[in-house]
C-alpha cells in the first residue's frame, strides 16, 4: 500500500490544477449613446461602480450635445439661430464650441461644425440619405459658416447670428466626453481602462501588467481585418474613413463626412484618417478635418506640431504612419495589398 | 522502522505498475485539461441591451435564418455554420447589411437604428484589446 501512497498523492495534488480561467475579466457595460454603440471597460478589481459613474457622466453629456433632443443645450443654441439672443450655456459647452471654433481656425475649410444642415440635406441624420437637389444643396451651404457662431468663455454664453444655422457637434462631442468620462474613472480609483465610444478608442493608463494596450485600425476596405496594430497609454485613437456610413444612389458611392468647401463627401484621396494623441477631443476633432484635408495637407499640420500622430490610409492603399509611432506599431494588412511607410518630420 | 523497499536493488513488479499507472493517469491528465475546444465562437444577439438569442456558431451543422419582426426596423439574420450577417434590414442606413459576414471572436455587427448588437466571443485570445474604426 505504501508504494500507492505517492500515487494517491499525486492525484491529490493534481486534483487542484484546473485549467486557469481566462485573463482577469474587467468590469464593463455596452450602451448606446451619441448615435453610436459605446463600451466602457476597467480593469482594476471592483470596478462596477467606476463603470456605471462614467456611464451617468457619457448619458449626461449626450442630454447636453444631442441636436436631435429638444431639450439640450445645443437645441436650444440653434432654435436661437438669428434671433440675436446670447444663449446660456454650461462652461463645458461654451468650451467645446470655443474648441471647435479654433479647429476650423486651425484648418479652414477642413472642419466646421455649423455643417449640421447640410448633413440634414443628405439625409445622414435620421432620414433616408440621398443626393440632395443642387437647390437644397446650395440653400443648406449657405448656412456653414463658423465665424458667425459667437462665443463668449467669460459670460458662458453664445449665439448663432444667421437664421436657420444650425450647430452639430458630432464630430468633437466623443472626444470631449472621453475626457469628461476619464476624469469620472480615474476619480473613481480607475487606473488601468478602455473606453470605445463608437471606434474612438481611449486607453486610460496601461493593462494592469504595466503593458500598453494593443489597439487595432479597422481596414477600412475589409472591417473584420486590421490594418495595422497600435500600442497605447493614455491616449485616443481617433479614425474617420468614409467605409462605414454612406449609401449608394445610380452607383456612385456617397460617404458621411462632408466637405464643408464643397457640401460633398470628401475626396481627397483618404481611406481613413487615424489620430493618436493625449488630448482626447483633439484626436476626435482632427480625424474628421484631416481626413477632409488629405493626406498632403495632414502631414504638414503634423510636421507643425507635436502633439497628435497619425495614420493615413491612401486610396491607393498606402498606409502612412508618423513617426512618434514607430515603436509600437506593427503591419498586419500586407497580404491584402497595402504597403506601409514612415512619415518623418 | 525501515521500508523493505528500501532495502531491495531491482524494482519489482508492482514498482513497474506504480510508474505505468503515474503514466496513464498523466495522460489522462493531459487529456482532460486540455482547454475547451480551440475554435468555440459564440454568437449573442441583443436589441436595446436585451439577450434575444444566442448560437455556438461552431456547433451549427446547418444554415439557419433569424426574423426580428419586433425590432423597430424588421431583420433578417443569416446564420451558418462559423459565420453570421444581417442578410436584410429595414432600416434607413443598411450599414448593418454593408458590414458583411462576420467569424471570428471581437468582431460586432451593429444596427444603429435598430439598437441591435450581434456580438462573436470565443475561447481563443482575442489579438487586440479594442479597435478604432
Amino acid at each position: 500500500m505504501k508504494r500507492f501512497l505517492p500515487f494517491l498523492l499525486s492525484i491529490v495534488l493534481l486534483a487542484g490544477c484546473t485549467p486557469q480561467k481566462s485573463a482577469d475579466q474587467p468590469a464593463q457595460v455596452q450602451f448606446f449613446a451619441m448615435d453610436t454603440l459605446m463600451s466602457i471597460r476597467v480593469y482594476n478589481e471592483g470596478g462596477e461602480d467606476a463603470v456605471q459613474a462614467a456611464r451617468q457622466e457619457v448619458e449626461r453629456l449626450d442630454k447636453l450635445l444631442s441636436r436631435t433632443d429638444a431639450d439640450s443645450a445645443i437645441s436650444a443654441l440653434n432654435s436661437h439661430a438669428g434671433d440675436g439672443t446670447m444663449v446660456s450655456l454650461e462652461p463645458e459647452v461654451t468650451q467645446l464650441l470655443a474648441f471647435a471654433k479654433s479647429v476650423s481656425q486651425l484648418l479652414p475649410g477642413d472642419f466646421d461644425i455649423t455643417i449640421a444642415p447640410v448633413m440634414d440635406a443628405w439625409g445622414f441624420t435620421t432620414e433616408e440619405r440621398h443626393v440632395p437637389s443642387e437647390e437644397a444643396l446650395s440653400a443648406a451651404m449657405e448656412l456653414v459658416d463658423s465665424s458667425l457662431l459667437t462665443v463668449d468663455e467669460t459670460a458662458s454664453a453664445a449665439r448663432l447670428e444667421q437664421a436657420g444655422m444650425e450647430v452639430d457637434l458630432g464630430a468633437v462631442a466623443k472626444g470631449f466626453t472621453a475626457a469628461q468620462a476619464e476624469a469620472v474613472l480615474r476619480e473613481q480609483g480607475a487606473t488601468s481602462a478602455l473606453l470605445d465610444l463608437g471606434g474612438n478608442v481611449t486607453a486610460i493608463g496601461s493593462k494592469l501588467d504595466g503593458s500598453a494596450w494593443q489597439v487595432a485600425v479597422k481596414d477600412p476596405q475589409d472591417t473584420g481585418e486590421a490594418l495595422c496594430v497600435l500600442s497605447l497609454i493614455d491616449q485616443t485613437a481617433s479614425t474617420s474613413g468614409g467605409y462605414e456610413r454612406y449609401f449608394e444612389e445610380n452607383g456612385v458611392t456617397y460617404h458621411h463626412i462632408i466637405d464643408p468647401k464643397t457640401g460633398y463627401p470628401a475626396d481627397s484621396g483618404l481611406q481613413s484618417v487615424t489620430v493618436i494623441s493625449s488630448n482626447h477631443m483633439l484626436a476626435d476633432a482632427l480625424s474628421t478635418a484631416l481626413f477632409v484635408a488629405g493626406p498632403e495637407e495632414a502631414l504638414e499640420f503634423w510636421r507643425s506640431r507635436d502633439d497628435f500622430e497619425l495614420v493615413l490610409c491612401t486610396e491607393d492603399n498606402r498606409v502612412i504612419v508618423t513617426e512618434g509611432l514607430e515603436a509600437g506599431y506593427r503591419p498586419a494588412g500586407e497580404d491584402r495589398g497595402y504597403t506601409y511607410e514612415i512619415a518623418r518630420r | 522502522m525501515r521500508s523493505p523497499a528500501a532495502e531491495r536493488r531491482r524494482p519489482t513488479p508492482w514498482d513497474a505498475v506504480v510508474a505505468l499507472a503515474v503514466v496513464a493517469f498523466a495522460v489522462v491528465l493531459i487529456f482532460l485539461l486540455r482547454p475547451t475546444q480551440g475554435s468555440a465562437v459564440t454568437a449573442v444577439i441583443t436589441l436595446d441591451g436585451e439577450t434575444v438569442a444566442q448560437y455556438r456558431l461552431d456547433q451549427l451543422d446547418q444554415p439557419e435564418t433569424l426574423t426580428l419582426n419586433e425590432a423597430p426596423y424588421p431583420l433578417t439574420i443569416a446564420i451558418e455554420p462559423g459565420r453570421i450577417c444581417i442578410d436584410h434590414s429595414e432600416c434607413p442606413s443598411q450599414d448593418c447589411v454593408h458590414t458583411g459576414w462576420i467569424s471570428r471572436s471581437g468582431q460586432q455587427i451593429i444596427c444603429l437604428p435598430n439598437r441591435l448588437v450581434i456580438s462573436l466571443s470565443g475561447s481563443e485570445a482575442e489579438e487586440f484589446d479594442a479597435v478604432t474604426g
